[in-house]
């Protein structure tokens, strides 16, 4: 089943003459439970695709359908509420709320929407993240990888339809970027989360199960298994 | 008389919310079993509203709920789609070798054949039934992993006794290649491992480490606990493996592109990795083509 697809996406920046074609006819699909990586370049196109699909930028042409809903379609207050129940984010900057610790961070959207909170899930993202002894500590308390874990962990918390993650790594160390990966990878098998990453290093995207290249707003290269 | 009123006046009151309590229970059970209907009836007739109302709420559940049962089927058919490619991959995998073994045999019966003839195709005949044992190995294993028959119990555990057992089961072949295994000297670690599997998945690795390997060179294993994580790399100065294969080496019968000098079959790397995912680690790979070739085995460290 079909969760994202995208319809000849293009997005361009500024006026004629100095106009910017950041994407150029973009047609991805991501089947539910899949882990795909986007790899390219700086100023390839990636991350005005990560914004398309989020719903936080608006196409020049082209459509983007998440789990069937078309976001043209959709009012901003709409796309709001859309995007709080199905997208989970996660940046290369972790951005916790600061006066909220490590528990209270994580259940946040959950909150925000309305909901009572599933206790037994969140305890089970808390430990699988290794989160079990910073559930009560202040985000400035914690290092850079422990915020990301935090911010996957609020990203997972909703069980939205897609995780979209924006250079999860690109503000941490090498040793700490692959615990990250790691537990990125374990969180797409164990809670059949779909994810899209992406990066623009060719040996994180290993851990995905399929490779989309991208360059200058365009799909050049598409590994199946 | 007011108390008459007062009566009168409440029992209206009273009427009127039971009537509207009434119309609103009415509708919001209407609307529950419209969404139930659209559940059953596996259509996408659900009305799609986005807002912050209740039933707003209960549709977007019914949504993840039809989502989670289209899910579990796409996922048993895709499992048997697997089960099925496996079948026809592996029987062509195993035609190969076993027509040759037919075919050497039946040259031997049929005689008329000199002395080193024969001796050249008996010893194909071994080569090719050799292989087919190794295959048949990794095949049972495989299909034991995959289908659940063999339930992987990982405990706490120290690496160095996994590291040196799957060092000495590959230091035979090593040794006849003058091939020295180095490690790096580092304090035992526990990690979260069932130490056969785990034995078994590096001894994949050092086994294709000593295969691409040429005679007289080392192969170097080092171990570094990250917070999370505990990594053990496997690093040899082989033939290496060039980057766009690096997603490919992990499947299911793939053979890389530099490997088709040395015999193999493609099962190695991918008994390996799934055994790592079934522990709950990963494995990563880094080659520079012609120099060197590192793969790196993810462990979860255990819970302090």
């Amino acid at each position: 089943m079909q969760i994202l697809q995208t319809k000849e996406l293009e997005k361009q920046y500024g006026k004629e003459p100095n106009i910017v074609h950041a994407l150029n006819g973009v047609d991805v699909t991501v089947e539910q439970g899949e882990f795909v990586a986007v790899v390219g370049m700086s100023g390839s196109g990636k991350s005005t695709l990560l914004h398309m699909l989020g719903g936080l930028d608006q196409p020049t042409s082209g459509k983007v359908i998440v789990d069937g809903h078309n976001l043209a379609e959709m009012s901003d207050e709409q796309l709001t509420i859309f995007r709080r129940r199905n997208v989970g984010f996660v940046f290369q900057t972790y951005n916790l709320v600061p006066i909220l610790n490590v528990y209270e961070n994580i259940v946040l959207p959950i909150e925000l929407d309305g909901n009572t909170i599933d206790e037994s899930f969140v305890d089970e993202i808390i430990s699988t993240l290794g989160l079990e002894k910073k559930r009560d500590s202040m985000p400035n308390m914690l290092s850079g990888g422990q915020q990301q874990r935090v911010a996957i962990a609020r990203a997972l918390a909703t069980k939205p339809s897609i995780l979209l993650a924006d250079e999860p790594t690109g503000n941490l160390d090498s040793k700490t970027s692959q615990d990250v990966l790691g537990i990125l990878k374990m969180t797409s098998t164990k809670f059949h989360q779909t994810i899209m990453m992406i990066t623009h290093n060719e040996q994180i995207a290993q851990l995905a199960d399929r490779v989309i290249h991208i360059e200058d707003g365009k799909i050049m290269r598409e590994g199946r298994d | 008389m007011a108390i008459m009123i007062i009566v009168v006046i409440a029992l209206i009151l009273y009427s009127l919310t039971a009537f509207f309590s009434y119309r609103y229970t009415k509708a919001a059970f209407n609307s529950i079993d419209k969404i139930l209907d659209c559940i059953l009836n596996e259509n996408a007739g659900l009305p799609q509203t986005i807002a912050d109302s209740r039933i707003s709420k209960l549709t977007h559940k019914a949504e993840k709920i039809m989502q989670r049962n289209a899910l579990d089927i796409s996922q048993t058919t895709q499992e048997k789609e697997k089960i099925q490619s496996f079948i026809s991959d592996m029987s062509h995998q195993m035609k190969t070798p076993l027509s040759g073994v037919a075919m050497y045999t039946d040259l031997l019966l049929d005689g008329n054949l000199t002395l080193p003839e024969q001796q050249e195709f008996i010893s194909r005949i071994k080569a090719g039934t050799e292989k087919l044992q190794w295959m048949m190995d990794s095949l049972i294993k495989m299909s034991r992993l995959e289908v659940g028959a063999i339930v992987l119990s990982p405990v706490p555990a120290g690496i160095k006794q996994t590291i040196s057992d799957s060092i000495s089961s590959v230091y035979g072949v090593a040794s006849r290649k003058n091939i020295t295994i180095q490690t790096a000297c580092f304090e035992d670690v526990f990690v979260i491992q069932d130490r056969k599997w785990t034995c078994e998945a590096m001894t994949n690795i050092l086994e294709n480490a000593v295969k691409y390997s040429q005679s007289n060179h080392s192969i170097d294993i080092a171990v570094e606990p990250l917070p999370l994580y505990t990594k053990i790399s496997i690093t040899d100065y082989g033939i290496g493996i060039p980057s766009d294969e690096w997603n490919l080496i992990f499947k299911r019968f793939y053979r890389g592109k530099n490997a088709k000098i040395v015999d193999g079959a493609g099962l190695g790397l991918y008994l390996a990795s799934l055994i790592l995912q079934k522990q709950g680690g990963y494995i990563l790979v880094d080659s520079k083509v012609g120099h060197h070739t590192t793969f790196s085995m993810f462990l979860q460290n255990c819970k302090k």
